[in-house]
């Protein structure tokens, strides 16, 4: 047979093809295989022979191709049928099966704070409406959590986002009026309008307060540590403004060699002044400073240790300077108070200005500083317009300019029905707005001060950036540098 | 019965020479095999002709019966030689076959148009694609395919009589397969005219060898391998000298093998490892000390591979020079 080969006669195509192709008998094969075994050229016909690689990966694409193409139509709409069935089988199934929802829910209920009906003089109505519309920074929660400063001096150290959170569990429903500014006459002064005049006395907020604070000391499962100076009571609490002292206290062992400081600015009425600007120079003479908050309240950290001397600064107060030791690890509280200028018995105000004109600096400034917490506005739009608290706002006529704690200014034409953010043309960050000394010290019909130099005498407002530049402005809106 | 495959011989030097060989083979292959067509039934024959398509190709059941017997009687049905096939054996060994190819390829050794149209419709571009692949060059590819279009169209003519290769397509491979291995054997036709002195240099390395092994070891050696290779499997044979010789990869000896690649390594390093040791046996059974010998196939075992590469060389190339030297 043709299968016995000899040296030199070799297998023909038919032959190799079936060999190649696997159709060859096993004794086929093996002569084959032996015939190779010797032949270099049949050897290198069989090798020849095998299809290239690249055309056999495409000899097989077309398989794929037809498995897709053939089962594709068939299998998607039956996968697409069957996550259908399941959807609608999870749909169908009873919902009974999970646990009823309100079991698990914890339900936090708010406490309900019954307010007098007496705590606003029905002669009121009007101002409050006013008020209510004026940006004023109401912050209860800071209101709160400088009392908190207070008695519970273990809670200083988280960040003011975080007292704001606890607090705001504890009375989310509490709408403050938290009537501050920086004008310069002080609650002391006696001299205000009946109206104004007569809500602090008369509220019954310090007690109110007082119970917010408990249960605020509950949620937080910190037991009110007895202070030296007793913050138990508001009585307390007034001696302890009065105290005005320095007080150390040891702060958590977060941080082992800085210090910090913390505390509270309030003049001599008990009333806390915003917008402070609170300045500590340590012996090579670098600064931090900050601005006190709507509640007066500043918080300086992260400050090695050493001796500092501390300076506040406000508009229509006298500057104070205390020195300070700083100890590793230790937060020191302040409570300094400041003292009104000089110009607070020259202001001459009329009761109806004063209803009209609460806040205005030009009419009195008589709450000015003043904590006027959870005054009654039930039912009245009164809230921070611009998501951060407000710390400082002033007035000149229908315009009002408010500075929030972020630096950003915000201008309102109509007494605060409309506000507009005024883009910065300065750099950094504001920290203070206030009235030009031509407008703020004395009545707008008189101005006395010739202090201030021709250019400035149409200019209505201050602002002072953390970099100490001074910017005026006649409208409010458009700026020049001094 | 003894019929001679077609021949790439090295002592024929063309193709052509090759092809003419087998014109009165293949002519005597049909007049030997008509007596036995009755062995075809006439119901089976009518129903593979249907099934092959023969008729729109122009074949007739007579024509194609009688290529069905000649396929059967050439390759005793697939039996062993010897052996007398029953009516079952031999109706599965036709319906095996690829029988529409089958009918093509005669259709157009007999010169029927339709059959031709159709070949050329399916093998034309393949046929090309094929040996441009074979080649490695679009322009060689080209010319080896057009070259053997010529042949398979039946231009060569011998006594009178037109003749095709396709006439020796079985049908029991496919017909592409079959005419790549065609194209396989015209390219190593012209790889032997074109480069022998290329080839000769390939066993260059056998020289240093020689060299290095004196030379009756070198005899014995050689006289060592064959006696070894003999006595190893067919398969154990071919990969040693695909792998040593050849120089394939394993993946090209799997292809061949139709196995795994990881398969053909194992039975590389098996033949390997059996082959020194019968190598080593050998050369001590001949008067070698056990140093001599394993200084003779290389001591590092790292060196054993390429030196049964030389070796086989020498043992394959022994016959050859030997075969030449005599003639």
């Amino acid at each position: 047979m043709n299968w016995n080969f000899q040296l030199g006669i070799h297998p023909d195509a038919d032959q190799l093809s079936v060999f190649v192709e696997g159709a060859a008998t096993s004794r086929e094969h093996e002569q084959m295989l032996a015939h190779l075994a010797e032949c270099a050229e049949c050897r290198k016909a069989v090798f020849f022979m095998q299809p290239h690689e690249e055309a056999q990966r495409a000899a097989r694409t077309p398989v794929k191709g037809w498995i897709l193409g053939r089962l594709l139509p068939v299998g998607l709409p039956a996968a697409a049928l069957a996550c259908g069935l399941v959807a609608v089988l999870i749909y169908l199934r009873p919902h009974g099966a999970a646990p009823p929802a309100s079991q698990q829910v914890a339900s936090l209920r708010k406490p309900e704070v019954i307010l007098p009906p007496t705590a606003i003089a029905p002669s009121a109505d009007s101002e409050m409406d006013q008020r209510s519309r004026l940006p004023r920074g109401v912050a209860p929660v800071n209101d709160l959590s400088r009392r908190d400063n207070l008695k519970l001096p273990t809670v200083n150290l988280p960040s003011s986002t975080g007292r704001q959170a606890a607090a705001r569990v504890a009375a989310p429903e509490t709408t403050t009026a938290n009537l501050s500014a920086n004008a310069p006459v002080g609650h002391a002064g006696g001299s205000a309008g009946g109206v104004i005049g007569r809500i602090s006395p008369e509220l019954p907020l310090n007690g109110r307060n007082y119970d917010r604070l408990e249960n605020f000391a509950k949620l937080q499962q910190v037991p009110a540590p007895p202070v030296a100076q007793g913050a138990a009571s508001q009585n307390s609490l007034a001696e302890k403004k009065d105290l005005g002292g320095l007080m150390i206290e040891r702060a958590p062992a977060q941080d082992k060699t800085l210090a910090g400081v913390s505390g509270r600015i309030t003049d001599r009425s008990g009333a806390v002044v915003a917008g402070v600007t609170v300045m500590l120079r340590d012996a090579s003479g670098n600064t931090r400073g900050t601005t006190t908050g709507a509640d007066g309240s500043f918080n300086l950290t992260g400050l090695p240790a050493g001796r500092y001397e501390l300076t506040a600064t406000a508009s229509g107060f006298k500057t104070i300077e205390q020195s300070i030791e700083l100890n590793p690890s230790q937060l020191a509280m302040m409570e300094p108070v400041l003292d009104a200028g000089k110009v607070s018995e020259t202001v001459e105000v009329t009761s109806a200005a004063a209803q009209l004109q609460t806040e205005s600096a030009n009419v009195g400034q008589v709450i000015t500083g003043q904590v006027v917490a959870e005054v009654p506005v039930v039912g009245r739009e009164v809230g921070a317009p611009f998501g951060l608290p407000v710390t400082a706002t002033v007035s000149h006529g229908k315009r009002l300019i408010s500075l929030d704690s972020a630096g950003n200014l915000f201008l309102s034409r109509n007494g605060g029905k409309k506000w507009k953010k005024i883009n910065p043309q300065w750099a950094g960050k504001a920290v203070r707005i206030e009235l030009t000394p031509s407008y703020s010290n004395e009545a707008p019909a008189k101005p006395e001060n010739e202090t201030l130099g021709k250019a400035n005498e149409a200019a209505v407002f201050l602002l002072t950036t953390d970099s100490g530049t001074a910017w005026t402005s006649k409208d409010g809106a458009h700026w020049r540098k001094q | 019965m003894d019929i001679p495959p077609a021949n790439i011989n090295q002592t024929e030097p063309s193709g052509a020479e090759d092809c003419t060989a087998s014109v009165a083979k293949g002519a005597a292959v049909e007049m030997e095999l008509g007596p036995e067509s009755r062995l075809l039934p006439e119901m089976l024959g009518e129903e593979l002709w249907q099934a092959a398509g023969a008729e729109p190709i122009e074949l007739s059941k007579a024509e194609f019966a009688e290529a069905l017997e000649a396929i059967g009687a050439k390759d005793n049905f697939g039996l062993d030689p010897g052996k007398q096939p029953n009516g079952r054996q031999r109706e599965l060994f036709w319906r095996a076959l690829h029988l529409q190819e089958l009918a093509i390829a005669r259709g157009c050794a007999l010169g029927r148009e339709s059959a031709w149209r159709r070949f050329l419709a399916q093998y034309r571009e393949p046929l090309t694609r094929a040996a441009v692949e074979m080649t490695g060059s679009v322009a060689l590819g080209e010319e080896l395919a057009s070259a053997l279009y010529s042949e398979l169209f039946g231009l060569t003519e011998r006594e009178g009589k037109r003749w095709s290769p396709l006439l020796r397509y079985s049908g029991r491979g496919s017909l592409m397969g079959w005419l790549r291995a065609i194209l396989a054997q015209r390219r190593v036709n012209q790889y032997r005219k074109i480069g022998r002195e290329t080839e000769l240099g390939e066993i260059e390395p056998a020289a240093r060898v020689s060299e290095q092994i004196e030379l009756k070891q070198l005899e014995d050696l050689r006289a060592a391998i064959k006696m070894t290779l003999s006595a190893a499997s067919a398969e154990e044979r071919f990969v040693l000298s695909a792998y040593y010789l050849d120089q394939r990869t394993l993946h090209e000896i799997s292809r061949v093998l139709r196995v795994h690649e990881a398969t053909v390594s194992r039975k590389l390093k098996r033949a390997t490892e059996h082959l020194r040791k019968e190598l080593l046996r050998t050369l001590r059974g001949r008067g070698l000390s056990r140093r001599a010998a394993e200084e003779a196939l290389g001591i590092d075992p790292r060196d054993v591979d390429i030196n049964l590469r030389r070796l086989l060389q020498e043992s394959a190339g022994g016959p050859n020079s030997n075969k030449e030297r005599q003639e």
